[in-house]
């Protein structure tokens, strides 16, 4: 069995399928002890099922791995409390947090009910915080650990209809930057992967809001056509979580079957100045020839005057 | 008065103080009808001051415009539909939003609380929800629309102690994103802006937070600017052009605005790649390539101190 992991103890949230499952046999089939957490609820987040984490361990196992099951939530703090405690229990430490979990409720901002709204921001934003927190409390004190969490290019290019779920992955990419400068000085590194692969998730994109924003010409953002399926994600979060990668801090890689893009820090672009306060004609003299020259409308006004 | 925004309505959040005072005093000089919304809390989101929005509106009224105040809090959706009424009631229409209501509450990740997380991602982030939702509605009936949101480089690029408010306002940059892409074709534009000006906000942050930082040699944003000279009225007039019928083709980008000078910022795009043509990598191979080209010489914003 290889090894790059050997005798490290990882959580993994949202294992239960898709992605998650399989980062977590990735890591246990490099020698990883693996806290495998979902409480199997559906993609909106309803409902539970028990036997999805223990299918995900009993698989680990088969192969000649160590794992165990974890059913809790993530979106309360008392959760991810009990998640790393999990670990604790039963490998006596904690070296990886990869925080997967996550559920969809799309639908355009002027329909998405203060429900869709919360639920979403709960399990992705929340949920990552609450146990990548209470992670670095550990980390802080043994001067080692990784956190990998879960953006999204909805948040970062922006899809039509996920206002929800682009907000929280979008946050997830700003809170990683922030833990990556908190925690960097203890020998701990916090990336953020942005994933495109064929998941449940991806399915439950109502059909209805796919024909829409088709027959309306909405941009969807990044590349429509998703290739590659989840477990294409696993290699480089466990390269990421290994000790080969203590050089990297702070970053966010878009992973879509074989390819693997670092993204760019934010930047400026394009800049104007001035001695003094702008007035509105002024900008609205110069603006459009400098700044406003080709900037792309993701969504033009099909508003006919 | 000049009027560039003559007989439209908006909103602005957090417009009792600062950044938020500022916009909703010049878009009242372009001409608008403005509600001023603030609760007039603290920094840290403690206590309300009624005296906070009236004093704006009436500062409003004495120069010649047109103003009205409100109390609500964004951080509830009964909120943010009962401040898209206030400008209905008051002045029979909406046209622009702008959300600048925000707190802080910093502190290392490792020491962060419940309570602290959830205050600042409610304030930031859902208040910005609350209120676009609602205008949103308003906005696709009337098929047209300016929404102005708020980000900061403390979530775009990172800064230590501030990861409630790095969330929440690199949140707000992907929320807007969104919502120019739902939002475009009924002919509403969604913006954001990333600010740096001196504003109480900035002089919150705790001094053991700075201490913290310097001492530990991680890179902060805040220390590379002086930010003392940087006027938060300043800010205003981009936020009115953006807010004018002249920006009605700039959608879903991010700007930041400091002093005089607006940049815009640059979408996410790869700046290396690596590719394995089977589509799915070994590790032993992924290893090598991860190291030497893909993450090789990369920059580290905080790096181990050996202890």
């Amino acid at each position: 069995m290889p090894n790059l992991l050997k005798d490290k103890v990882a959580i993994v949230t949202g294992a239960g399928r898709g992605i998650g499952r399989g980062v977590a046999m990735l890591m246990a089939a490099q020698g990883a002890k693996v806290v495998v957490v979902d409480p199997g609820v559906n993609v909106d987040g309803s409902g539970s099922d028990n036997s999805i984490a223990g299918q995900v361990v009993a698989e680990i196992n088969d192969a000649g791995g160590q794992a165990v099951a974890c059913m809790e939530s993530v979106a309360t703090m008392s959760g991810g409390e009990t998640i790393i405690q999990t670990a604790l229990d039963n490998f006596g430490k904690l070296d990886i947090v990869v925080t997967v979990a996550g559920i969809l409720r799309d639908r355009m901002v002027f329909n998405l009910t203060e429900e869709e709204w919360d639920d979403v921001i709960a399990v992705h934003l929340k949920g990552t915080f609450s146990i990548v927190k209470n992670a670095c409390v550990l980390f802080r004190q043994q001067r080692s650990g990784r956190v990998i969490t879960f953006s999204s290019t909805s948040g970062l290019y922006g899809n039509s209809g996920q206002a929800n779920y682009g907000a929280a992955k979008d946050g997830i990419a700003g809170f990683t930057r922030v833990v990556a400068r908190d925690m960097g000085r203890y020998g701990v590194t916090a990336n953020a992967i942005s994933p495109s692969a064929s998941t449940r998730m991806v399915s439950s994109v109502p059909d209805e809001a796919r024909e829409l924003r088709a027959s309306r010409g909405i941009a969807a953002g990044g590349s429509t056509v998703l290739r590659g399926g989840p477990d294409d994600i696993a290699p480089m979060v466990a390269w990421l979580a290994s000790d080969e990668a203590a050089h990297v801090n702070g970053h966010v890689f878009h992973v879509t079957e074989g390819l693997i893009n670092l993204l760019n820090e934010p930047e400026p672009v394009k800049t104007i100045q001035k001695n003094g306060k702008w007035t509105v004609e002024e900008l609205a003299r110069v603006f459009p020839s400098t700044i406003g020259l080709e900037l792309y409308n993701p969504a033009p006004s099909q508003v006919r005057e | 008065m000049v009027d560039t925004l003559t007989d439209k309505v908006a909103i602005v959040t957090g417009a009792g103080r600062g950044i938020g005072k500022g916009v909703a005093m010049q878009m009242a000089a372009e001409g608008a009808k403005v509600v001023v919304v603030d609760p007039g809390v603290n920094v840290d989101g403690s206590g309300t001051d009624s005296s906070v929005a009236a004093q704006v509106a009436d500062e409003i009224k004495a120069a010649g415009g047109v103003a009205v105040q409100s109390m609500e809090s964004v951080v509830t959706m009964d909120g943010g539909e009962k401040i898209v009424q206030t400008a209905v009631d008051n002045f029979g229409r909406l046209d622009i939003v702008v959300t600048c209501a925000g707190i802080l509450r910093d502190r290392m990740i490792f020491n962060m609380t419940e309570q602290e997380w959830d205050d600042v991602i409610a304030v930031h982030l859902k208040g910005t929800f609350t209120v676009v939702k609602n205008a949103c509605i308003l906005f696709r009936q009337q098929r047209s629309g300016r929404i102005i949101t708020f980000t900061s480089e403390s979530g775009l690029m990172g800064n230590s102690g501030q990861a409630n408010y790095g969330a929440a306002k690199s949140g707000i940059a992907g929320f807007t994103k969104v919502v120019a892409r739902d939002m475009g074709r009924y002919g509403v534009t969604a913006n954001a802006i990333a600010p740096r000006a001196s504003t109480r906000m900035i002089s919150d942050i705790p001094d053991s937070a700075a201490e913290i930082r310097a001492r530990s040699g991680v890179e902060t944003l805040t220390e590379d600017f002086d930010l003392t000279n940087l006027d938060p009225d300043h800010i205003a007039p981009f936020i009115c052009y953006l807010a004018s019928d002249f920006a009605d083709t700039v959608n879903g980008q991010t700007f930041l605005v400091y002093g005089d000078t607006i940049s815009l910022m640059s979408q996410p795009r790869p700046q290396r790649s690596i590719y394995e043509p089977s589509g799915h990598w070994d590790l032993e191979v992924l290893s090598p390539m991860a190291r030497d080209v893909l993450t090789k010489d990369i920059n580290n914003p905080a790096p181990p101190i050996s202890q």
